[in-house]
């Protein structure tokens, strides 16, 4: 049985890479990268070993660092790959005693699991001159990647049942709000109290070394140093910790394969909302249609969930660097995120999309709908991250600069989003799965497109820069007037003529948009 | 008026080594109400799509009231309402918002479509339902939904794809007798389906298909020759299991 679940898990991963090139190429490439990272690492530590001042509590960091990240990361941020969901398992009746331990098992193999081992055995090898603490190293690499992959396996099954509930998407805001309100104290303390780094990695390692963090990690230190007590008293930690989590994993899992899904509770609205305030055009009613997405589908807010985690970031790095200039960037970059956020709509709508199809609607009015209430959701949020920065800051001289760069840079977004999604799909979570969902590779391939993406924006802003860091230097309003002027002529130009080339590439493309989207490819 | 509400010449698609659809012809007269019959994979959606705009066909046309979908589809598909198979909708908007969204993507009139949407939701027995979240609504709800997103603009042919799949008896009688009237009054219907006796009761003209290809068209009596449709279906399209069946599947 267990090993039924497993070559199922392995035949999911390896079918998954033959539906697309472009997920392989990521997967490739992504893979390639975390490859060259490790054997780096893995060098590093074959050559420093034995010369690393804090060798223990470097170890224990480490561990814990990943555990860390495997805990927060995924269930929060990125998703994970749900293939095995134990829900999927309701209709089978397997015993729970075997079907459990089988998904926890499947777990393991993903990339991302057996990237974390190789690189912790990697980390392992700063050990290498101390036989006996290499050994240990290397059972405490695996018991901690052991750890990770349990937690995160743990926290996404916690994650999933609470996304049954209304508020979990309110709920991983505020979550993700108390981290990093509550990590730039921390840090910022830490450091400034810290004279040297004796003062600092001591303490936290040997607390880590107690959690579920870094239990494990730190046992080949304590050996090391021959405090075996300590060591002993590290392992059955470890070991109790893990013991435990698995204990809890298997029985929630065994539980949610015997759940059905979550009923959804009958969502009411009264009278035709949005499509009454819109104008009864097309153009106006596709506008309608996708700010009530807006509203009522998590995958779009997941989209922009970096928006308002961006003012935090960048006040936490002015509150430690004690330069804020990285403020005066949030409005471009929040027009910029906003604007080209439209650009997998049309994969969201997967075969919903048929309606477009088949009522024949013009290209324009199609993408210019889109545009439309992307930007109505998006100008409160762009004007005010442009003009606040200036207004906080008293350096009232700059507003008009700002707005211009920021709205040419909703605008540009705008056009170069319709001119791109009427060409590229791309394989998203379908309407109603886990928004969290991700299909392997995808990361590197949605990075790799909003990189060339970047770089085209950048290109097109440039008339719009030019003005803009003369002003800038100068602290001249005028030159930030002229920037307000070039970017609303350069903005509105080039989102209408993204609309118009879009909209004609959509026409001529419609029905392999729509086998596409079929394909969710 | 145009005598053939749909005209499809030709119509092949290849998906790899699979050919789907291997050179269809067919003439659907105007005012029929025709039956599209075939067994699963015969290719009967995989041709409806290339009928209707969705899929690009390898080679053949089809015309719509005498306009070729895939020469100027804006002006074909503005006289068709099409019910695709398998196919979501926009499921987070209500019942209500769905039928005036496919209206105004048509480009109707806001008032027009907000009298033709309660028509239609009361017809479909969808009042009480309306705001309702199209994701909430029953197989055979969302069905009737969707077929009042293919009927709002008053279209002169409707391809429906399996419309009566998980709708109860009492919502597909009432359907029929909408689609009855409609084509009394001039429209035409084409329908696929796999239910042989509600073809042959309902329908005026019928083809049946099979791997790709076209065995039968013309009307109901011509094309079952005084048998039942479904024993001359069975005859043309071959494939009956001989009756070994599954021995291992007795409960005692």
């Amino acid at each position: 049985m267990v090993a039924h679940v497993l070559s199922l898990k392995l035949r999911l991963l390896a079918n998954g890479f033959k539906r697309s090139v472009g997920q392989l190429i990521g997967v490739i490439i992504g893979g390639l990268y975390a490859l060259g990272m490790i054997t780096m690492l893995t060098l590093a530590m074959w050559f420093t070993a034995g010369d690393i001042p804090f060798q223990s509590e470097i170890f224990t960091l480490i561990g814990s660092a990943v555990v860390l990240g495997w805990a927060i990361i995924p269930p929060l941020l990125t998703g994970v790959d749900l293939t095995l969901e134990p829900s999927r398992f309701v209709h089978f009746g397997i015993p729970e005693k075997t079907l459990g331990p089988a998904l926890v098992l499947a777990g393991f193999i993903s990339i991302p699991a057996v990237l974390t081992i190789a690189g912790l055995l990697g980390a392992s090898l700063m050990w290498r001159f101390d036989a006996g603490a290499l050994m240990l190293a290397l059972l405490a690499a695996v018991a901690t990647a052991v750890m990770a992959i349990l937690l995160c396996q743990y926290l996404v099954i916690m994650a999933t049942a609470l996304r049954a509930k209304r508020r979990f998407r309110e709920l991983t805001f505020v979550l993700l709000f108390v981290v990093l309100i509550a990590l730039g104290p921390i840090v910022t303390s830490a450091l400034a109290a810290a004279q040297s780094m004796s003062d600092w990695i001591q303490p936290i390692a040997s607390v880590l070394g107690y959690t579920p963090l870094g239990a494990f990690a730190a046992i080949p230190g304590a050996f090391a140093s021959a405090h075996y007590g300590q060591m002993a008293i590290h392992l059955a930690l470890g070991l109790l910790y893990l013991g435990g989590l698995y204990l809890l994993l298997a029985r929630a899992t065994a539980k949610a394969t015997v759940t059905p899904p979550p009923e959804q509770r009958a969502a009411t609205a009264k009278g035709l909302g949005f499509f009454k305030l819109m104008p009864a055009t097309p153009t106006g009613a596709v506008a309608a249609r996708a700010l009530t997405y807006w509203f009522k589908d998590p995958r779009y807010a997941i989209g922009v969930l970096i928006v308002p985690m961006l003012p935090l970031l960048f006040w936490f790095t002015g509150n430690q660097t004690g330069s804020y200039v990285m403020m005066f960037l949030l409005g471009p970059l929040i027009g910029i995120l906003m604007g080209f956020s439209i650009s997998a709509d049309i994969s969201y709508d997967n075969t919903a999309f048929a309606l477009h199809a088949l009522t024949g609607i013009s290209g324009r009015a199609d993408r210019a709908g889109r545009v439309l209430s992307c930007f109505l959701i998006a100008i409160v949020p762009v004007l005010a991250a442009a003009i606040l920065p200036g207004l906080i800051s008293g350096a009232l001289w700059r507003i008009p600069g700002d707005l211009g760069l920021s709205l040419a840079g909703l605008l540009i977004a705008l056009g170069v989003a319709s001119v791109s999604s009427a060409r590229y799909t791309y394989s998203v979570p379908l309407p109603g799965d886990n928004p969290m969902k991700t299909p392997p590779g995808n990361g590197m391939r949605i990075a790799l497109t909003q990189l060339g993406i970047m770089l085209a924006m950048g290109l097109l802003l440039i008339p719009v820069l030019i003005p803009y860091i003369i002003g800038w230097v100068k602290q001249s309003q005028s030159f930030g007037f002229i920037t307000l002027g070039a970017g609303l002529a350069v903005g509105i130009g080039l989102m209408l003529g993204g609309i118009a080339l879009g909209g004609k590439w959509y026409e001529k493309r419609t029905p392999e948009l729509m086998q596409s989207v079929i394909l969710n490819k | 008026m145009n005598q053939i509400a749909l005209d499809i010449r030709g119509l092949a698609k290849q998906f790899g080594a699979k050919i789907a659809v291997n050179n269809v012809s067919l003439q659907v007269p105007a005012g029929s109400f025709y039956g599209l019959v075939g067994p699963n994979g015969a290719g009967k959606t995989t041709m409806l799509s290339m009928a209707t705009g969705l899929l690009r066909p390898d080679s053949g046309q089809a015309l719509v009231n005498g306009v070729d979908i895939w020469a100027d589809p804006q002006a074909a598909k503005a006289t068709l309402g099409v019910l695709a198979d398998g196919v979501r909708q926009f499921d987070r908007l209500t019942g209500r918002q769905l039928v005036t969204y496919s209206g105004l993507l048509r480009g109707m009139e806001r008032a027009e479509v907000a009298q033709r949407t309660e028509d239609l939701l009361r017809v479909m027995d969808l009042l009480d339902d309306g705001d309702k979240l199209v994701v909430d609504y029953s197989a055979g709800m969302t069905k009737k939904i969707s077929l009042a997103t293919a009927m709002i603009h008053s279209p002169k042919l409707l391809v429906l794809d399996e419309p009566f799949e998980a709708v109860d008896p009492v919502s597909a009688a009432n359907i029929r007798d909408i689609l009855n009237n409609y084509v009394e009054f001039g429209g035409t219907v084409i329908v696929s389906s796999h239910v042989m006796d509600l073809v042959q009761r309902m329908c005026t003209h019928v083809a049946v298909i099979s791997d790709g290809m076209l065995k039968a068209q013309g009307t109901v009596d011509e094309v079952r020759g005084g048998m039942s449709l479904e024993d001359r279906f069975v005859d043309l399209v071959g494939g009956r299991a001989n009756n070994e069946g599954l021995s291992w599947l007795r409960t005692s």
